[in-house]
């Protein structure tokens, strides 16, 4: 019975460990990854600015599209997918916990939404803007 | 004495073509979420036409069966090795390595369309979807491109065109069967019934 108990812990402890999410940073972690990239890619790099980032994602860039046509002008709020009506949960940390806390999701959503939008990948300036805009609405 | 025999009846052939394009269509549009509409549509015609399979692959005419292209791994084996002799093996229907590929794309296509469904509905976990989803797609690039080649390689060996084949449902043999029935009414309905759905989820949208 001991060494049945024994496996229990053991399995108890492995679902306790699957069930934590796979990474595990802050908004403000993946912030100040943007900050060190900003600055090799200028060198002059006075700092990320919200609002620059609010206007850069209310722009559409000359294309047809803006981060806001999916995401809304108000990134508290649930958005809605140009193409498929689908309900985008809100980009704010601050409204949605779960935003910003996977270097790996918010690497492979810019690259794909910049794409979209821009045509090519955003710069780190470009992101970290965003960013500092999203992480300011309360 | 080769004959003109019918080997692939139409619900074969439209499955395989409708199978091919979808997952073009839906690889080159899988980049970005400009094409999104499409590409769900796409995968969800693939997964249909796999569902489809699965069940021709039991009912179906002869060649199209399963335990008519269910080889023994030695078979495959001396099958590719065949290629490289003087005197290649031949078969009229699948051959062994034709059936080894039509079961990875059925199984590959089946793992991306669940992925993807879990991906868009939200269901499953989803980091393990998302991994899945693209290894899976690209695993079947990978054997759609080694299935083309041995289509062609296949058909110089064998002086034969296989690609007509898979349109026409003909091809020339000697001492084999001819399917009896091509079922031409359930190929034209499953072509329809594409069209009817990619015209009406794509202009909902």
């Amino acid at each position: 019975m001991l060494t049945l108990n024994r496996c229990m812990q053991a399995l108890a402890l492995c679902a306790a460990f699957a069930a934590l999410p796979a990474a595990a940073e802050t908004p403000q972690d993946i912030l100040d990854g943007f900050t060190v990239e900003a600055k090799t890619e200028a060198p002059d790099f006075q700092g990320f600015d919200a609002e620059r980032g609010k206007l850069f994602f209310n722009s559409t860039h000359g294309n047809d599209w803006s981060c806001a046509t999916c995401h809304t002008s108000n990134p508290a709020a649930s958005g809605k997918h140009a193409k498929t009506d689908k309900v985008i949960d809100p980009l704010a940390p601050a409204v949605n916990a779960e935003r910003f806390t996977d270097l790996k999701k918010v690497n492979k959503w810019f690259k794909r939404n910049c794409g979209d939008v821009l045509d090519r990948e955003c710069t780190s300036l470009e992101k970290g803007d965003v960013l500092t805009y999203l992480m300011a609405i309360q | 004495m080769l004959q003109r025999i019918l080997v692939w009846d139409v619900p074969t052939r439209v499955f395989h073509w409708t199978l091919a394009l979808s997952f073009a269509g839906a690889y080159l549009t899988s980049e970005g979420e400009r094409y999104r509409d499409i590409h769900l549509a796409l995968g969800y015609l693939m997964l249909g036409m796999i569902a489809f399979r699965l069940v021709w692959g039991f009912v179906g005419t002869a060649y199209a069966r399963f335990g008519a292209f269910l080889f023994k791994p030695a078979a495959v084996v001396g099958y590719v090795r065949s290629l490289l002799s003087p005197s290649p093996q031949h078969y009229v229907g699948h051959n062994p390595a034709g059936g080894v590929a039509i079961f990875l794309l059925l199984t590959l296509g089946l793992l991306i369309g669940l992925s993807g469904l879990g991906l868009y509905w939200e269901f499953g976990d989803e980091d393990l979807f998302e991994e899945l989803h693209e290894i899976t797609a690209n695993l079947m690039l990978g054997v759609v491109v080694v299935h083309i080649a041995g289509v062609l390689i296949s058909s110089v060996l064998h002086r034969e065109n296989l690609v007509r084949a898979m349109f026409t449902g003909y091809k020339q043999a000697a001492n084999a069967v001819s399917i009896t029935r091509s079922y031409v009414w359930l190929g034209m309905v499953m072509a329809l019934l594409s069209a009817v759905f990619l015209i009406v989820y794509l202009s909902g949208s």
